[in-house]
């Protein structure tokens, strides 16, 4: 008697403690994390690490003065509190070394899945291992658009790529015709036609000209001069020459850094009067572009986060302040799409209430983030299931942003397109060399 | 039609200007092969030496950018120097093989070296006589003032140094030593002094350049290779230790790379629907090294070469 009491205590008690031990949730919630924290592209790397640990900061702790979700709580709140710890590689540029990184922190450190990469050549390589191992991999800052073009099951994208930047364009040159930029009357059709474009020959550039060739058909622009040039080239006078024989009232261009510079001197040495000039973020969006000083005033460039959103914007204001006073300064394109790829892991987690791949994958693909949570200027974040390309985030958009010269004299982006949350009116036409 | 007849003009000037430009950076490398047989392959690194030292010495002392030229020059010849009597000297004494590779590795030296000191940001000097100045020349043809003044430049110092080399006691004896070292020797000349003279020379040309360029390209530590692919097929082309020859070549590739835009013209003028998007800029470099290509099968010494 005093047995069959003991064994069936023994039974109920286990009975109460499995459920308990199934249900009980991790203490922490691993994520890898791999950028470019060494080599050629370091700098952007610093700002990469910086946005998702700021991330991650937000959403271990309760902090009321952000008007976030996930700074409601400490940690995710589904899987009662766990928090989000971050183990952080350096892929160096490198596909190969950022494959076998993944492999490390799948096999040894059992992430329970992946952000990065940043370049899309390593990105691609990553994301294919964790689409062997069946490990969820979020994307927020490659935008090469062959990665969602693969059928992956295991990878999302939340940055718009290079054919939604191009339309961006070309959706904002239709907007100026019709006189929705601030400050601009409606621009004759005819005075931005034609168009000519150049970028630089390699993988990046020569995909930004085929989009370019696209759109401008679609939205019934001429293409008088499409060219395709070396970017480590010794002189572009022939390019420019070529390019103002067309007679264009849009140049458009995707440059790297050292050219985009030799371009616009090549532009002004030739007196280029061009009504609008374009560069497709890259070189156009560096330092030394903004060294170039009164040169660069009234010229465009896309991006996806300018510090004059924080103007329109309180909440990218609110977690702007946090990153200076963890960096010293505002957040960039680079910065807020690594913050933004770590705070969807959050709240795929949090929609997942589990660390099941699975269960985040089903998460992954139905979830929807409102773009009143996010801290870059989107509609939203929702991915696709279905069509020709899979895992991509469809409410996501691009910035159009101009040079100005501020009230300090300084010379600054602000934003142009979309028109509705432009910053400043628009400089019409560009003042010409 | 007028306006093919505009673009041909545009084109050769800019051609010409460019090609001297070409030219003028070649000048040192010919110099250099010309006397001691050894291909420089560090030369476009002492062009980047030449723009670092304005870029740097210019604000330092206040003065205008194109002021420190004879100091570009001075560096480029005291590098030149250096390098003959601390590397170079002592690759003489073993075989071709460890000539070119001692050069590849003085580049990826220097390379590295301006590296670790300047960092890899491209930078540009934004103020001085000939920075963003351009003069008008003709209908429409437009010429960058940093390109013309080394369009200047690239004609004196081929005129010194072929004067240096034709017409002076020091420049016979440079040639004697590059015809027959051994018999200059006998004949009581200073090998030694040629060849350090040489690559003093050579130097001082590109140290030269690279100050003048700097005005109007921004600086970053792997320009050189921008500039000295270029300059090999010059001096190839030109054959390689020909001083003549440089120039020539110079100009005939100032004159292929400027194509592109008269092809464009031509489309235009005959309004070719179906040759359009047809673009060869991304091929002028190619137009160049299939001209090098079929030089070297037809004349392996290049246009004005003596040496095989």
């Amino acid at each position: 008697m005093r047995k069959i009491a003991l064994v069936s205590a023994i039974v109920l008690l286990a009975a109460m403690l499995v459920p308990a031990m199934a249900w009980s949730a991790p203490k922490e919630i691993k994520i890898g994390v791999i950028y470019p924290l060494t080599g050629p592209a370091a700098a952007a790397g610093r700002e990469l690490r910086a946005g998702a640990e700021l991330a991650a900061e937000i959403a271990n702790k309760v902090m009321p003065n952000i008007n976030m979700d996930m700074a409601k709580n400490a940690g995710v709140k589904s899987m009662g509190g766990a928090k989000i710890t971050l183990i952080i590689k350096d892929h160096q540029g490198n596909p190969q070394l950022g494959a076998d990184l993944a492999k490390k922190l799948i096999k040894d450190d059992k992430v329970v899945g992946i952000l990065g990469c940043y370049h899309s050549s390593v990105t691609k390589t990553v994301s294919a291992v964790c689409e062997r191992y069946g490990v969820p991999m979020i994307n927020g800052s490659s935008t090469s658009p062959t990665l969602t073009k693969r059928d992956f099951k295991w990878f999302w994208r939340t940055t718009p790529h290079d054919k939604w930047f191009t339309k961006d364009l070309f959706e904002f040159l239709v907007g100026l015709t019709k006189g929705r930029a601030k400050g601009v009357k409606a621009v004759p059709k005819q005075d931005l036609n034609p168009l000519a474009a150049a970028c630089e020959k390699t993988e990046w550039g020569s995909n930004v000209a085929i989009e370019i060739k696209n759109f401008a058909k679609e939205y019934g622009f001429t293409l008088a001069s499409d060219i395709l040039y070396a970017a480590k080239s010794p002189d572009l006078s022939s390019e420019v020459q070529s390019m103002i024989a067309a007679k264009p009232g849009a140049m458009l261009f995707a440059s790297y850094t050292s050219d985009a510079l030799l371009m616009i001197k090549t532009l002004k040495s030739m007196k280029a009067k061009p009504k609008i000039i374009w560069g497709q973020d890259a070189g156009f969006d560096k330092p030394e572009f903004v060294a170039l000083g009164d040169d660069i005033v009234g010229i465009l460039t896309r991006s996806v986060f300018l510090p004059s959103v924080v103007k329109m914007k309180p909440l990218s204001g609110q977690v702007n302040d946090l990153y200076v006073k963890m960096m010293g300064h505002d957040l960039g394109g680079a910065s807020a799409r690594s913050f933004t790829g770590l705070q969807t892991w959050v709240y795929v987690l949090e929609k997942a209430g589990s660390t099941d791949p699975k269960a985040i994958q089903a998460a992954c693909n139905t979830i929807s983030i409102p773009g009143a949570q996010l801290v870059v200027p989107w509609v939203g974040i929702k991915f696709s299931t279905k069509g020709e390309e899979i895992g991509q985030n469809v409410l996501g958009g691009g910035l159009i942003g101009q040079y100005q010269k501020q009230k300090d004299g300084k010379i600054g982006l602000e934003v142009v397109y979309p028109f509705d949350i432009a910053t400043a009116p628009m400089v019409y036409p560009f003042q010409g060399y | 039609m007028e306006e093919l007849g505009i673009q041909i003009l545009k084109s050769a000037v800019s051609g010409l200007i460019m090609g001297l430009v070409f030219a003028l950076v070649a000048l040192g490398l010919t110099v250099i092969f010309g006397v001691m047989d050894i291909v420089n392959f560090a030369h476009g690194e002492f062009l980047m030496v030449g723009m670092y030292t304005t870029l740097l010495t210019s604000p330092l002392l206040g003065v205008d950018p194109v002021l420190t030229l004879p100091l570009a020059g001075l560096v480029g010849a005291v590098l030149g120097v250096m390098c003959y009597f601390g590397l170079i000297r002592f690759l003489l004494r073993g075989p071709m093989i460890a000539q070119l590779f001692g050069t590849f590795g003085l580049m990826i030296f220097l390379r590295n070296l301006a590296l670790l000191f300047m960092g890899s940001e491209p930078r540009i000097i934004h103020e001085g006589w000939l920075v963003g100045k351009s003069i008008l020349v003709g209908p429409g043809v437009v010429l960058e003032s940093t390109k013309v003044a080394a369009a200047a430049l690239s004609l004196i110092s081929f005129a010194v140094v072929w004067w240096f080399i034709n017409r002076t006691r020091v420049g016979k004896a440079i040639t004697a030593t590059s015809l027959d070292a051994e018999g200059a020797r006998y004949m009581g000349i200073s090998t030694e002094y040629m060849n350090a003279l040489a690559w003093a020379v050579g130097g001082a040309s590109v140290g030269v350049a690279g100050g003048l360029l700097v005005n109007f390209w921004p600086v970053e530590p792997g320009v050189g290779l921008l500039f000295t692919m270029i300059a090999f097929a010059t001096v190839a082309l030109g054959g390689f230790g020909s001083v003549r020859g440089a120039l020539v070549a110079g100009i005939l590739i100032g004159f292929i790379v400027n194509l592109p835009p008269v092809w464009d013209a031509i489309l235009r003028s005959i309004d070719a629907a179906g040759l359009r998007g047809m673009e060869i800029h991304s091929f002028k470099y190619t137009m160049v090294y299939a001209v090098y290509f079929l030089i070297m099968v037809l004349r392996p010494q290049g246009l004005f070469g003596w040496k095989q």
